[in-house]
């Protein structure tokens, strides 16, 4: 990827930057070779490569060494991007939101700094990825869980920052107490840990005052540098109802039988259900089905049903804990659903223990049209409420068809809300495809909005848009959110336009693409 | 913290001079499971998309004899299809040269 300049800074004073930067980390760890800029690019993009690319990477080692670059970055206005791991696929990968940007790469940071069984907690910092810490666990016999997303290869700590989430439930709401730098350099440790030497930074979550952490998650005010987040005790039993639903209509009665329960307690993490075409795209390739260009038709959903054995919606509907409570427990959750249904599903039983750990395999549904692939994500959050729920269903998968694309929906419910991730597969090659999906996007954005949902998280180049539509009182938030922007960071180098949050420096960069 | 600085003393010495064919190929051994196990070892996406592309005999890297340095070089850097790009600070360059010195060793005989 040939170089593209940070707007507003000239070729001459970039290369100043760079050879500053160069002194305080080392040259090894400036990476701003056009292979480099390759390396951070969002490989899944339904755009152009030049919308979001890097101007080059830092990789500095520790925090003494960010805090070198931040002051470098403030006098030579070189916007940054910190990344722990980067692998946000789906939602713009490594890279940044404006071209011209430089990223912070944070894993060299990649310590695990204390993992607590008795009070259930570690201590990370950014470049710590599933993978670690689930090695970690199992090498030290750590009778702690972890909540891991479908894509496994990731950070703990920038999934987390995401508010990315997994059946467990949202990770963001396990923070307790974060290391921060700010944008100018000073250094800060949020709730318990503001007092020096603070016993209860990775225990209680507030400390006095106002509570920062989830000022920071999503946002673009701090770089986090060390992260403490709450983990489960191992369960000592599981039990999984195999759940199948034949009928797309029957979304409606399982959201209205799972909500009391999991309100209740009964039910805990996310309950999940999946249409059935998760069960194809990874294993398999389009191709084996269907041949058309348009959406895949209803004469093939049975075959695909038949060949995987599973329904239309299907999820496993997991109770651990306590082996006495789960039999008590699944008792309730029988009684439930037989005031819905005649069908009776599947009980497997298991130890609490029986993850099988992080994995890429997932990474594989992009090969879905053959070739390059690429996938982005459209996730409304509406009220858990059966009716609405099906009704948010038939009209997106209406969308899909309209645009010709294959639909794939998951929905998630925590009892209040339920957050509906759509999954848009497609050809990283075929330009008037991911025409269809930018316009898919926009549609499901507009149809979302009219019905008073938004979206909880969106891909780089969607983020002005979604950030658009939360819009009480002439978008009140989001003056809100530029103005301690401009406060926290005066230059405006930190993440511009993360979640459509703009500096005043770039605030001309809004929309731009 | 214990463990923290034990990780720390065993971090310490990089590619050097010295060293022999061997130990780079067992630092080469231990990057690729670090970097590109997950992928392309039983149960990755690289194995089973390779599969379906070459076939399954070719589909396990570490039992390829046909690699090519920069091939494998390109590949990591640029990425191929579904591969992701990984950058310098995923694999530095010392290690991605360890892993193709690995990955070229002369395979052991196959059991009969
Ligand atoms: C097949 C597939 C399945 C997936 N399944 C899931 C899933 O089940 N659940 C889910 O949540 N996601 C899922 N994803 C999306 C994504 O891959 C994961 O969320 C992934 O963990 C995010 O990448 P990362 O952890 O490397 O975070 P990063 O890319 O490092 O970080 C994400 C963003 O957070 C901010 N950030 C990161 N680190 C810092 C820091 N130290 N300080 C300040 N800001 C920071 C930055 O804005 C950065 O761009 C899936 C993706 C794919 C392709
Ligand atoms: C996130 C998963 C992932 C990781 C990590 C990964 N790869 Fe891959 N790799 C793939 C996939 C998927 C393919 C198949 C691409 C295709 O054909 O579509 C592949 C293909 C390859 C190929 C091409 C083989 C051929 O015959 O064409 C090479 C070489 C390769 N990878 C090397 C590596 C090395 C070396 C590493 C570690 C430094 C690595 N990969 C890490 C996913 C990965």
């Amino acid at each position: 990827m040939k170089l593209i300049l940070p707007p507003g800074v000239s070729q001459a004073r970039f290369d100043q930057a760079m050879a500053a930067f160069a002194r305080v980390i080392g040259q090894e760890w400036v990476l701003a070779t056009d292979e480099d800029r390759e390396t951070y690019l969002d490989m899944y993009s339904p755009g152009r490569d030049e919308s979001h690319a890097a101007a080059g990477a830092l990789a500095p080692a520790n925090v003494a060494q960010i805090q070198a670059v931040l002051k470098i970055a403030n006098e030579f206005h070189i916007p940054l991007w910190p990344i722990s791991r980067g692998k946000n696929f789906g939602y713009g990968g490594a890279a940044p939101r404006m071209s011209g940007t430089v990223m912070l790469d944070l894993g060299r940071l990649n310590q695990i700094l204390e993992v607590n069984e008795k009070q259930g907690y570690c201590i990370l910092e950014p470049g710590v990825g599933f993978f670690d810490l689930w090695d970690h666990l199992k090498q030290n016999k750590i009778p702690l869980q972890m909540g891991i997303p479908g894509n496994g290869w990731g950070s703990v700590v920038g999934n987390a920052l995401e508010r990315g989430f997994s059946p467990a439930g949202d990770h963001s709401s396990n923070i307790c107490g974060m290391e921060i730098l700010l944008p100018t350099g000073e250094l800060v440790r949020t709730g318990m840990g503001a007092m020096a030497d603070g016993k209860a930074w990775p225990l209680f979550k507030h400390g006095f005052g106002p509570s920062w952490d989830q000022m920071v998650v999503q946002g673009n005010y701090a770089i986090v540098t060390k992260l403490c987040l709450w983990m489960k005790q191992e369960d000592e039993a599981a039990i999984t109802l195999d759940i199948k639903l034949d009928k797309p209509e029957e979304l409606k009665w399982y959201t209205e039988a799972m909500t009391p329960l999991r309100l209740r307690g009964v039910l805990d993490g996310l309950v999940r259900i999946t249409s059935y075409q998760a069960t194809a795209t990874v294993p398999t390739l389009r191709s084996e089905w269907y041949q058309g260009k348009d959406s895949i038709p209803d004469s093939v959903i049975p075959l695909m049903m038949k060949r995987f054995n599973v329904g239309w919606w299907n999820g496993a509907l997991r109770l651990s804990g306590y082996s006495d409570v789960c039999e008590v427990q699944l008792k309730r959750v029988q009684a439930q659903i037989a005031r819905y249904t005649k069908q009776e599903f599947a009980v497997i039983r298991g130890p609490g223990n029986a993850s099988p750990g992080p994995s890429t395999y997932p990474l594989q549904m992009t090969n879905w049209y053959g070739g390059r692939g690429g996938h982005i994500g459209y996730s409304p959050v509406m009220p858990a409420d059966g009716k609405l729920v099906q009704e948010q269903f038939e009209r997106t998968r209406r969308r899909y068809q309209e645009f010709g694309l294959d639909y794939s929906g998951t929905f998630y419910n925590d009892g209040r809300s339920v957050t509906n991730v759509n999954l848009i597969l497609y050809g990283k090659d075929d330009a008037e495809q991911k025409d269809r999906v930018r316009k898919l996007f926009q549609a499901l954005i507009k149809d979302a909005r009219e019905q008073g949902y938004g979206e909880y998280r969106t891909h780089l180049s969607y983020m002005d848009d979604v950030a658009a539509t939360y819009d009480f009182n002439h978008h009140a938030l989001l003056r809100l959110n530029e103005k301690v922007k401009d406060a926290v960071d005066p230059n405006g180098i930190l993440a511009p336009g993360r979640n459509g949050i703009w500096p005043k420096a770039y605030r001309d960069q809004r929309g731009k693409l | 913290m214990a463990g923290v600085l034990a990780l720390l003393a065993c971090a310490a010495p990089g590619a050097q001079a010295a060293e022999s064919p061997a130990q780079v190929q067992a630092r080469g051994l231990a990057a690729f499971v670090h970097r590109c196990g997950m992928c392309h070892r039983e149960g990755g996406t690289g194995t089973y998309i390779l599969a379906r592309r070459l076939g399954a005999e070719q589909s396990l890297l570490e039992k390829r004899t046909d690699l090519q340095p920069l091939y494998v070089r390109t590949v990591v850097r640029w990425g191929l299809q579904n591969m992701p790009r990984l950058s310098r600070v995923e694999v530095p360059d010392a290690d991605l040269d360890a892993i193709i010195s690995y990955l070229l060793a002369p395979k052991p005989a196959a059991k009969p």
